[in-house]
């Protein structure tokens, strides 16, 4: 009960959020940007090839669909740690706390909350890949609740590492420090980078099993429009990957607990 | 026996900051107690350890060391919580929110249902004369209005112990004098009250116990009555005083204050007896010897000095 009424007010504070409503107008403008090529393209296509069209096609929608997702784990990140930290900032969290509430409560509430303004946002991304799909001449063959279920489980470990990061780092820093992450993340599955280098290659190799997502939540798992990239998989496959995701959202989330538990509530 | 409201003991807490690693001391080895049923102040200059005691009687913040107990239970334990109204010194709130809204909240996470909180919430807003802005966003309400929404929150739950951090700072003369019949209709209810308060004279008309901190540590703690007559003066109340008398009570370091009927002088206690001695020899009639009573104000500059003045250097409270 008290979870629940606290993310339903996380969640009404995003929704009074102007920051969160800016960043939201720059995605869509980098989208309507974007856009402007594959409807350039889809012009031209009489002009050159039908496969080679398509092969420009299906390429654009994926950078689109890859920025929107990347996007929305920075949006997931920020969002989990402004949720705290501007409770903290401003003080409201005094008299949040006074309440019979645990610390922990407080924390799986924010958790929640910022869930729930990533599960408008899937549906968003949802509707978008759909779009961009019949855009682009295309049909997703992926299953929808993968659509919906990856994404989820993807900006859930991105929430929790946003929360955990509450104790050491301001919002806005928590949200640099994940697209370094990210970064790192998508560097250490790319297979040709740092071989040269023992060392590197060797960090690298560290980095990808450390860090989340490097390759089992990734955008080309399941959002890539191309026929070869998006393959059925099985229902086991299905279950681990989405097992790995939540069991490692479950650690961060736990560490967060643990380190907001002796952290000191008064105004910054 | 009713164990206490509010135990401390040999509480000590020092910051340091995260980059020279300076320790500054909070609180050191401060002890109290507080009654159930009492309303108790806590006074000190700025900077004195005040919040720091209350955010750890709250369980915002761990102390060092000592032992800290609140309605029996550790700080910060929801049974101790689910019974404690606390108002916080500048209460913060959420801007988007009316006031219902937020107290909806409040309620909600104190344990209530959802169904039950109307009625309770109306209440509240009318005895904080807020009932006509219910609907406002609290964004555009006055310091004063906020103040009494804050008020407001702290007394959802009705609960056996309030916590209230400078409860009056923003409100006008009208309002604070609703806020003191407020809290005097909750000390008639047998509520505990633990006030953080800079007005003195309100404190004096309000409390039982006075608590006074300074610098960290505990200066005074006792009941205001005895507190107000710790002086070492006492007033002698006589139908009259000869002039050749008046003149030695002034050379003395004594005061007189004429009335109609009688002569107020106040002395030194050491003189009240030889003082006594010489009206009788000279016919008048002693009404009255009484330890002269204080004001709260006297006691406290007695006791803080110029830290109440000039404000102790400034710790991170």
């Amino acid at each position: 009960m008290k979870i629940k009424t606290l993310a339903w007010s996380t969640f009404g504070s995003f929704l009074h959020n102007r920051l969160i409503f800016v960043l939201l107008i720059i995605c869509v403008g980098v989208v309507l940007i974007m856009l402007t090529p594959l409807l350039g393209i889809k012009a031209m296509a009489s002009a050159q090839g039908a496969t080679q069209t398509q092969m420009m096609v299906l390429q654009l929608v994926a950078a689109i669909m890859g920025f929107v997702s990347g996007f929305g784990s920075l949006l997931a990140a920020w969002a989990a740690a402004d949720s705290v930290g501007s409770e903290i900032a401003s003080g409201t969290i005094l008299a949040v706390m006074a309440r019979p509430v645990r610390r922990w409560e407080f924390l799986v509430g924010k958790f929640c909350g910022v869930m729930l303004l990533m599960a408008v946002y899937v549906l968003m991304m949802f509707g978008l890949s759909y779009l961009l799909a019949w855009i682009g001449g295309e049909r997703i063959q992926s299953t929808r609740w993968v659509l919906l279920v990856y994404p989820m489980v993807r900006y859930a470990i991105y929430a929790a590492i946003g929360v955990a990061l509450v104790p050491v780092f301001r919002p806005i820093a928590t949200m640099g420090f994940v697209a370094l992450l990210a970064l790192s993340a998508d560097l250490a599955s790319s297979p040709n980078f740092g071989q040269r280098w023992e060392m590197v290659r060797q960090l690298m190799h560290a980095l990808y099993w450390i860090l989340p997502s490097t390759d089992l939540l990734s955008e080309t798992r399941f959002l890539e429009l191309t026929q070869a990239s998006l393959k059925q998989a099985g229902w086991a496959e299905h279950l681990t990957t989405i097992a790995y995701g939540l069991d490692y959202a479950l650690v961060c989330l736990v560490l967060a607990m643990w380190s907001f538990h002796y952290r000191s509530l008064k105004r910054d | 026996m009713a164990t206490p409201a509010i135990e401390f003991r040999n509480v000590a807490k020092v910051y340091r900051r995260r980059l020279t690693g300076q320790e500054v001391p909070a609180l050191n080895g401060v002890s109290f107690e507080v009654s159930r049923g009492e309303v108790c102040a806590f006074l000190g200059p700025n900077g004195a350890g005040k919040t720091t005691s209350i955010s750890i009687l709250m369980g915002f913040l761990y102390a060092d060391f000592g032992e800290i107990r609140v309605l029996d239970c550790e700080p910060g334990d929801i049974r101790a919580k689910a019974q404690i109204g606390f108002l916080p010194e500048n209460f913060a709130f959420y801007k988007y929110l009316n006031a219902e809204k937020l107290l909806r909240f409040h309620f909600e996470l104190a344990g209530g249902a959802a169904g039950e909180s109307t009625g309770v919430i109306a209440e509240l807003l009318r005895r904080v004369k807020l009932e006509s802005y219910e609907k406002l966003n609290i964004g555009k309400y006055s310091r004063g209005m906020v103040q009494r929404l804050g008020l407001a929150q702290a007394l959802l739950r009705d609960p056996d112990l309030l916590v209230l951090d400078e409860p009056t700072s923003g409100l006008d003369p009208s309002g604070r004098k609703e806020v003191r019949d407020l809290m005097f209709s909750l000390k008639a209810l047998g509520k505990t009250i633990f006030l953080s308060s800079h007005l003195l004279s309100e404190v004096e008309q309000i409390c039982d116990r006075v608590i006074i901190i300074d610098r960290g540590r505990l200066v005074r703690a006792g009941r205001m009555q005895e507190l107000l007559r710790e002086g070492d003066q006492v007033e002698i109340v006589a139908d009259r005083l000869p002039q050749e008398l008046e003149a030695s009570v002034v050379e003395a370091g004594g005061a007189i204050e004429r009335g109609t009927q009688s002569v107020r002088i106040t002395v030194a206690t050491a003189q009240k007896r030889e003082l006594a001695e010489r009206l009788w020899a000279a016919g008048c009639d002693v009404i009255s010897i009484t330890p002269a009573r204080s004001s709260l104000e006297e006691v406290y500059m007695k006791l803080v000095g110029d830290g109440a003045a000039s404000g102790s250097p400034g710790l991170p409270v």
